[in-house]
This record gives C-alpha cells, sequence and structure tokens, in this order.
C-alpha cells in the first residue's frame, strides 16, 4: 500500500504476528528490567555517591573515579591478575571441551562412553563452595591427598592455597575440572550435526580415523567453535568471581586478587559504591570493546561472526 | 576392466533379514542401474559393495577378488552421494583433491589430475568456490568429480540426482551417460526412478523387498516383464492391469473382465488355464484409439492430460483405472470424444492371477532372486 505510514506497518505486523510477540514478551521485559533499568545507576561511577543523598542529588566528580583507580596499586594489580588468569583459562580451559568432545565422539562402545561424559558432565551440578571444599581438602597440608603423595615420594608437604604462585594452576585447573565437560555438550550437538555421508565418503577415499577427525570433524564445527570463543572473550574478564572468594586468602592476594573481587570488597565491603561503579563499568567497556574486536576478527578471517 | 560379481549376497540386522541371497554380475563397462521402491535393498545392496555395510552371507567379488573382508579404501570403487558428500569447508579443487591427498599422491600429480577432472565436467572456473556458492548441478558434478579423480575400477551412485530439479536431472543424466561413454568404468547406479534407470542403463535390475526381481535390458524390461510389480514399475505411465478370466482354446484365448472381451495372444500355457483368473496388462502405448474394429473395449473417459504431441487419457475399465496414450496430431478435442480403445494382442501381457507371474516370458530373463 504506497500510502500506508510506518506506524500502520508496524501496527499491522503487530496484529498479523501478536502471538510472536507475546512470546517475546517476557525476554524483553527481563532485559528492560534486569539489564538496563541498573544502568541508571552507572552515573554513580561519575557522582560522589551517598546512598542518603540517592543517585540524583549526589554531587558530579567527572572522571576523579577513574583517577583513583587508576592511581591505586591494589586495582591495578587486580586488573593485571584478571588479565592473567583470564588468559590462561583460555588458552587451557578453551581447547578442553572440544578435545574432550572429539574424544567422546571416537568412542564406539555405548556403555563406556555415557559413563565417560557423566564422570565429566558432574563436576558442573556440584555448587561451587562444595568444588572449593573438595579442592582445599585435596590441596590441604595435613590431610590433602595431594600433599599425602608428596610426602610418600619423599618430599615436604606444600601449603598450596598459601602461596601466591600455586594459586593461578590451581584455579584454572578447577575450572577446567569444573565446566570442560559440560561445555564440550555444545560441540558434541554440532559433531552430532556433521552429515555422515562426508564420513562415509572419506572412508571410500581411504580416510583414517584419526584423518577424518582433522579433516572433517574439526573444520565441521569450526563455526561453533568460533562463536564459542567471541562468546567467551566476551566474558573474559568475568572471572569466576564466587570460586575466588571461596579460594582466596590474603596471603594470595598478590596473584589470586581480581577486578570483580576488588568492586566486591571495595563496593560491598568497604561501601565505596561509587568507586566499585567506576570500576564495574570499566569492566563492561572492556569486555564490549573485546567483543566487538573478536566478532571483527571473526567476521574478517573466518566468514563467521556474531552478528 | 573390472566386474562386480554378487553370489547369494545377504543383509541382517540383527534376526531381520533386509537383502536375501542375491545374484547379480555386473560385466567390466557396463552401467547396470538398481530400481525399485522404497525400502527394497537396492541402497544396502550398493552399500555391501562399498564397504559401508557388512555383508551377512555371500561374497562381493570386485575385479576377481572377493572383498568382503576388504576395506572401502582397499576396494577401490569411488561413490557418489544423493546429498553430493562435499566438505563444506574446503572448496571445489580441494573437494575434488581429498582422495588423492589422503592417498599421499604427489602435489604435482594433485593438481594436474584437479585440471583434468576440472576440465571434464566443466568445473574449471569454479575450483576456487566452496560448494555453498555453487548451484545444486554444480555440487553434483564435483561429487563427480571426487570419484572420478581417483580413477577407480567402479563406480557407485547412490540417488545421484535425487536432489536436483527435473530439468536438471534431465541435464546431469545425460551428463553421467556421456561421462561413462567416455571413461568406461563399471557403473552400479541406484535409483528409484524408473525414467532414469531406463534411460541410463545397459542392464536394469529390478528390487523388491530384498529380492531381485529381474534383471534386463530396459526394453526387455518394458516388453517381457517377468510379473505384476516388474510391469506396473517400468514404464511412465505403468502398464494397465485388468483382472479376467480366459476363455477359448489354445487357437484363439480370449480374457473376458466386466462383461467385455479381448483377444489375448496364442500361448501354450493359456490352453489349461480356462476358467481361471488371470491379470492382463496393456501398456498405455499399446491401447489404440483407431482404428476400433469389432474387438474394441469401452471405456469411461475421466479426463485428459495434454503432453504436446501426445496426451494421457484416464479413464476408467470395469471400475479401474486405465490410461491410454494417444497421439493429438496438433489438437486435442477429438480426444475429448474417445469412448474405446483396441490393443493386438501381441502386445497384451498375460499374468498368472495368483501369482502374478507373466505367462510365456521368454526364458532369458532373471526369474526372483530367491
Amino acid at each position: 500500500m504506497p500510502d500506508e505510514t510506518r506506524f500502520q506497518r508496524v501496527l499491522f505486523v503487530l496484529r498479523r504476528d501478536w502471538q510472536l510477540y507475546l512470546m517475546l514478551a517476557p525476554t524483553v521485559i527481563w532485559l528492560l528490567l534486569f539489564l538496563y533499568k541498573p544502568m541508571y545507576g552507572l552515573q554513580i561511577a561519575f557522582k560522589d555517591y551517598s546512598i542518603f543523598r540517592g543517585i540524583a542529588a549526589s554531587p558530579w566528580v567527572g572522571l576523579e573515579h577513574f583517577h583513583t583507580l587508576f592511581g591505586s596499586d591494589q586495582f591495578v594489580r587486580a586488573v593485571k591478575n584478571t588479565v592473567i588468569i583470564s588468559a590462561f583459562s583460555l588458552l587451557f580451559g578453551f581447547p578442553v571441551p572440544i578435545l574432550l568432545a572429539l574424544m567422546f565422539n571416537e568412542i564406539l562402545h555405548k556403555t563406556f562412553k555415557k559413563t565417560a561424559q557423566t564422570i565429566v558432565y558432574l563436576p558442573h551440578f556440584i555448587s561451587s563452595v562444595i568444588i572449593a571444599g573438595i579442592v582445599i581438602t585435596a590441596f590441604s597440608p595435613s590431610v590433602g591427598i595431594i600433599n599425602y603423595l608428596i610426602s610418600w615420594l619423599g618430599f615436604e608437604p606444600i601449603y598450596f592455597l598459601t602461596k601466591p604462585e600455586w594459586f593461578r594452576p590451581i584455579f584454572i585447573g578447577t575450572g577446567i575440572w569444573q565446566e570442560a565437560g559440560f561445555s564440550s555438550i555444545v560441540y558434541l550437538a554440532a559433531i552430532a550435526g556433521v552429515s555422515p555421508t562426508l564420513y562415509e565418503s572419506a572412508v571410500v577415499d581411504g580416510a583414517s580415523r584419526w584423518q577424518m577427525m582433522w579433516k572433517i570433524t574439526l573444520p565441521s564445527i569450526m563455526t561453533t567453535i568460533i562463536i564459542m570463543l567471541i562468546i567467551r572473550i566476551g566474558n573474559l574478564l568475568e572471572v569466576s568471581f564466587e570460586m575466588i572468594i571461596l579460594l582466596y586468602q590474603p596471603a594470595t592476594f598478590e596473584t589470586a586478587d581480581v577486578v570483580n573481587t576488588w568492586i566486591y570488597r571495595q563496593g560491598l565491603q568497604g561501601g565505596q559504591y561509587d568507586l566499585a561503579a567506576a570500576a564495574g563499568l570499566f569492566n563492561a567497556v572492556v569486555a564490549f570493546v573485546l567483543v566487538i574486536a573478536a566478532n571483527s576478527l571473526s567476521k574478517r578471517y573466518s566468514r563467521t561472526s556474531l552478528w | 576392466m573390472s566386474g562386480v560379481i554378487l553370489d547369494k549376497v545377504v543383509k541382517r540386522y540383527g534376526a531381520v533379514e533386509v537383502v536375501h541371497a542375491i545374484d547379480l554380475t555386473v560385466e567390466p563397462q557396463e552401467f547396470v542401474v538398481l530400481v525399485g521402491p522404497s525400502g527394497c535393498g537396492k541402497s544396502t545392496t550398493l552399500r555391501m559393495i562399498a564397504g559401508l555395510e557388512e555383508i551377512s552371507d555371500g561374497t562381493v567379488e570386485i575385479d576377481g577378488r572377493v572383498v568382503n573382508r576388504v576395506a572401502p579404501k582397499d576396494r577401490d570403487v569411488a561413490m557418489v552421494f544423493q546429498n553430493y558428500a562435499l566438505y563444506p569447508h574446503l572448496n571445489v579443487a580441494d573437494n575434488i583433491a581429498f582422495g588423492l591427498r589422503i592417498r599421499r599422491t604427489p602435489k604435482a600429480e594433485v593438481l594436474a589430475s584437479i585440471e583434468e577432472v576440472a576440465g571434464i565436467l566443466g568445473l574449471t572456473e569454479y575450483l576456487d568456490r566452496r560448494p555453498a556458492d555453487l548451484s545444486g548441478g554444480q555440487r553434483q558434478r564435483v561429487a563427480m568429480g571426487r570419484a572420478i579423480v581417483r580413477h577407480p575400477k567402479v563406480f557407485l551412485f547412490d540417488e545421484p540426482l535425487s536432489n536436483l530439479d527435473a530439468k536438471l536431472r534431465t541435464q546431469m543424466r545425460a551428463e553421467i551417460k556421456r561421462l561413462h561413454k567416455r571413461l568406461g568404468v563399471t557403473s552400479v547406479y541406484v535409483t528409484h526412478d524408473q525414467v532414469e534407470a531406463m534411460t541410463l542403463a545397459d542392464r536394469i535390475v529390478v528390487m523388491q523387498d530384498g529380492h531381485i526381481e529381474q534383471i534386463g535390458t530396459p526394453m526387455d524390461l518394458f516388453l517381457n516383464p517377468v510379473n505384476t510389480f516388474v510391469a506396473g514399475f517400468i514404464g511412465s505411465p505403468p502398464m494397465n492391469q485388468i483382472e479376467a478370466i480366459v476363455e477359448g482354446g489354445a487357437d484363439a484365448p480370449r480374457a473376458t473382465f466386466a462383461g467385455q472381451s479381448i483377444a489375448l495372444p496364442k500361448l501354450d500355457e493359456l490352453s489349461s488355464r480356462v476358467g481361471e483368473k488371470v491379470t492382463i496388462g496393456i501398456r498405455p502405448e499399446h491401447a489404440k484409439i483407431e482404428p476400433a474394429g469389432a474387438d474394441a473395449i469401452s471405456v469411461e473417459l475421466d479426463l485428459v492430460e495434454t503432453l504436446g504431441s501426445e496426451a494421457l487419457l484416464h479413464t476408467t475399465l470395469a471400475g479401474n483405472p486405465f490410461i491410454i496414450k494417444a497421439e493429438t496430431g496438433g489438437d486435442v478435442e477429438h480426444l475429448n470424444q474417445v469412448t474405446q480403445f483396441w490393443a493386438g494382442p501381441e502386445t497384451i501381457k498375460v499374468f498368472d492371477g495368483k501369482t502374478g507371474r507373466a505367462f510365456g516370458h521368454p526364458a532369458t530373463s532373471y526369474q526372483g532372486g530367491s
């Protein structure tokens, strides 16, 4: 209809597909209430905020909190730790679910496959508090199995969780143990989508299982891998906050204190909401830039992107 | 050149037998088409030849060697799949070269082979494209390129044209035929489309429920179907089948149905069947609307389907559909007046009313697989 206004067109589409929009409504409401409405509070990063004055009445202070942040050795250390822990988690943690999925795909014995999958999925369903308890117990200098083995081999027990140099490997290893199995489900689903005739064709061409894995399975799930990598990069600075809180102690702050734990201590424990909001905003902006960059790189080099 | 021999080949899945002791000899350089309805065992048979399915019993021989325990890669066969089986992450050149690279063929040889095959199949300008950027016909050509690049002893085709539209299918059919003429490689082709079978095959193998019903040249199957199943499967439209009673003696046998009568061919077997039920088969092409004469059979015309130079007259005879294929002569008006047809006794096939087996069938055709 040539003389139809834009508003009339929108109204027509809304009327025609109202069931679809109704189904979409809960998600939109959730996004607005829990992700967009709180953004109003972001302004306290630029204000001298007081809970008694409220957000609107608190005076503006410009970038003062950001100057304070970057002048603080503790915050700079937290950023450095965040980047190091995230980078190593990505480096060691990201490939493990892919390898697990490839290995599960090669297991032909159904019972063995199901048992192995259940065992590696299980830690994901255990509360972080219990996982932390298991880790603390396992590395305990008095009753831990690791130190028992070390003593059995004739060495002195190590106080792992009080030594800064051991915190990162323990934390990253725990993360892999807890999540790698469950994360492999995405890749297994992608592998299930690979056409079986590709393998049959390769078998007739003379490919071995190993060649099929590298030349068919892996390239076929590359789109999924790249999308997961972009999402992972977007969450790069979101280091598992509660696990660090559960595992770290002042003796290991040097390597364990990350931006989120720093925000928690300053904001909730120290009552410096404005400074914590500035740190949180910094975290979010960096994450946003990382996602945009990863997506653009992926689009340019692999024809795969989130948007 | 290599042939393929299937000797009493059986396929079982657990306790269920899906292919029942079939025998088949594919001569070197021959193009054999396995045809039949879904679930008849044709693809399973092809996959057993390829080595993608275990053979439960019997033997498969390729080039004089029993290959039951030989891995697919060592059978020297190449297979073209229904959904092309192209690697989406590789371009056309790499897809064609996949099999050669797996076998560690020297680089120069691989490049020369890609060039040669691309030339044969008209793919030279598409070598850098990925499968997603190709049309259905081009993808099918790449799939064939992958097969021919290895110079195998036997080509196996598993419904390769099923995913193409009608026009492209006709085009590709001709290309496959041309390719077979050029390369002369023994080929086994599976399809459920009898037109594909008729146009491509040197010999057709008609299968049903895991049995071979008949093996023969396309014309042999068309003119001398061994039973009512083959008669109904081969030909487009298929042979009309009417239940009737045999009358008259060996000299002048006739079939009566719904108060009408038609002369049958003089077959020795009919002399002892007087009064018994038979099925008579008349091809739509053999039912003539003129000259009708005294032996004409009355029909009720339902509709006329115009195909151009020909038309299909959908009629009803004794309560059953009966199709007549007639020349239009550029005008279909006169066909709307058709009320009867005539068929020469020599064109009529007579089948046993109980078993469906053809009477007076030439002994040259295969009489079932079990």
